[in-house]
């Protein structure tokens, strides 16, 4: 009985001195932000990084999604002969859920495993003690220009989610289910407001901010050589896409109050 | 001569593991010190204690005057300036060239133009022999020119004090040669304060001016080369025969056979 009691307070430690850890190590990026060296080739590498080369994987998951979420509204709405209501609520799920939420997702394989892959090997093969030796902080040096990335990165590439989303459902409503595409164009905005956008732009620097922190995050504690380099990137990616889901219901629930 | 580096009463575990127990070095200006001492005794974690990257459990260390283990982060990293550090592996940063490793420092610290980074660079890697080597990458590199691009990152700033973590380890004896003679040249052209971690017996008698041994986290002695040699420690004779038998090990070595035993 002691040594249940024991595991389940050993676990609670853990897991407190883990959170804590993470939040002192993301006050101090988030504060290394406005420090001086400012490293502009280093941002533009990781500009290039998280949103240039996430282009592709973007504008493939957005098209899938919107389009298989477009079938699904013809064939709920067909039921109750309300096929006009598809393109109206297709543009709302797409800007409001769809689009930042499967972006978020897609960027935290994508490029929070990335970062924890390549911080972890850099620790494990002492490259971030040797950037501390030679008088660098490695959060500064390391943290900052992927947080920033990130930071723009998350809702350039949602708008451009939207966008293919849009077009998504119009191959799907207009050329397969038979709507005209003069009232697909102008249902599918009816219902979203400047308020909507705001919402998945909010989002999406939410996500981008939980991407870049919990990536560097992982691969800058990784401990014991090839596993830990392993393990850095699938623990990233399960507590990102985590945060990510949980962010996303209490960010809704706070911002359409 | 005062000391430049001062270990004073540095004890360091690693849970119930104690890896240093009340160690006490001074390293004079321009002196060299070669620490030896079997795998996992401590010699690293010291080395680290040294720079400031682990904390000790008690004791302190002081450069220059300045005692690492009280330092603001920002006047550890002044004090860091004026240490160059060589890893065992050479640690270079894999996603940049040998000239961007070489000059890392010299572009997040000094004003210098393009220009004079990029002479400082060649200036540093020719005194590696590596001159010209500036535009390939970590990756492309064998293990003896990884570790001398190593030491010409760590002398990019023209520091006062050089530490060398094995840089010898994994090198064929005459890489080891060159690498005992590359650290001998960069202290008479340099003039610097060194401390030297290595097994390589040879290249330890070639670049010490005196020489420690750690032992189960003790400094068992620290002396003069020939001093040291003739010092009747047995734990010290020895390492110094690389045998296996006596003191040194704590698990009993295999029985010692003869070619023909090994052979039946």
């Amino acid at each position: 009985m002691l040594n249940f009691f024991q595991r389940i307070g050993e676990s609670l430690m853990e897991f407190f001195s883990q959170a804590g850890d993470f939040t002192v190590i993301s006050a101090r990026a988030l504060r290394a932000t406005l420090k001086r060296p400012f490293d502009f080739e280093n941002l533009m590498r990781q500009f290039v990084a998280v949103g240039v080369n996430s282009i592709p994987v973007v504008l493939l998951t957005g098209l899938a999604v919107s389009m298989v979420f477009a079938v699904q509204l013809a064939f709920g709405f067909k039921q109750f002969q309300a096929q006009g209501l598809a393109s109206s609520v297709e543009g709302l799920a797409v800007v409001r859920e769809l689009a930042p939420v499967i972006t978020g997702l897609m960027m935290s394989g994508r490029v929070g495993s990335a970062m924890a892959a390549e911080l972890g090997t850099m620790q494990v093969t002492e490259q971030i003690d040797a950037l501390e030796c030679l008088a660098t902080d490695p959060i500064h040096f390391l943290f900052v220009p992927r947080l920033l990335a990130a930071l723009v990165m998350l809702p350039l590439l949602t708008g451009l989610a939207i966008y293919i989303g849009y077009w998504g459902g119009y191959l799907i409503l207009v050329h397969i289910e038979g709507q005209s595409a003069f009232t697909y164009a102008s249902e599918f905005y009816k219902l979203v407001g400047t308020r909507d956008l705001r919402i998945a732009l909010t989002k999406a620097m939410a996500f981008g901010l939980i991407i870049a922190l919990v990536g560097c995050w992982r691969g800058y504690r990784t401990r014991g050589g090839a596993e830990g380099v392993g393990n850095a990137p699938t623990s990233s990616v399960v507590t990102s896409s985590l945060w990510i889901l949980m962010t996303d219901f209490f960010l809704t629930k706070l911002m359409l109050v | 001569m005062s000391s430049v580096i001062e270990v004073a009463n540095v004890s360091k575990a690693f849970g119930p593991k104690v890896v240093l127990k009340n160690v006490n070095i001074q390293v004079e200006q321009g002196e060299s010190l070669v620490i030896m001492g079997g795998s996992g005794t401590g010699k690293t974690v010291l080395l680290r204690i040294i720079m400031g990257l682990l904390t000790p459990d008690s004791g302190h260390v002081t450069i220059d005057g300045k005692t690492i283990q009280g330092l603001s982060i920002p006047e550890l990293f002044e004090v860091r300036k004026q240490i160059g550090m060589c890893f065992q592996m050479a640690a270079l940063f894999d996603s940049m060239s040998v000239f961007e490793n070489v000059g890392f420092a010299l572009k997040r610290h000094t004003k210098m133009t393009k220009k004079e980074i990029a002479l400082r660079v060649d200036e540093c890697l020719a005194m590696v022999g590596l001159k010209g080597s500036d535009k390939l990458k970590p990756a492309e590199l064998s293990g003896g020119m990884k570790r001398r691009v190593g030491f010409a990152r760590a002398i990019a700033l023209k520091p006062k004090i050089l530490l060398f973590d094995e840089p010898t380890t994994g090198l064929d004896p005459v890489m080891t040669d060159v690498i005992g003679r590359i650290i001998l040249d960069l202290k008479h052209e340099l003039g610097v304060t060194s401390i030297t971690i290595t097994h390589d017996l040879k290249s330890a008698f070639m670049i010490a001016d005196r020489v420690a041994l750690i032992f189960q986290g003790e400094c068992l002695a620290i002396e003069r080369p020939e001093a040291f040699k003739l010092n009747p420690n047995p734990v010290i004779q020895q390492f110094l025969r690389g045998d296996a038998d006596g003191p040194f090990l704590q698990d009993p070595p295999p029985p010692k056979r003869t070619p023909q035993e090994a052979n039946v």
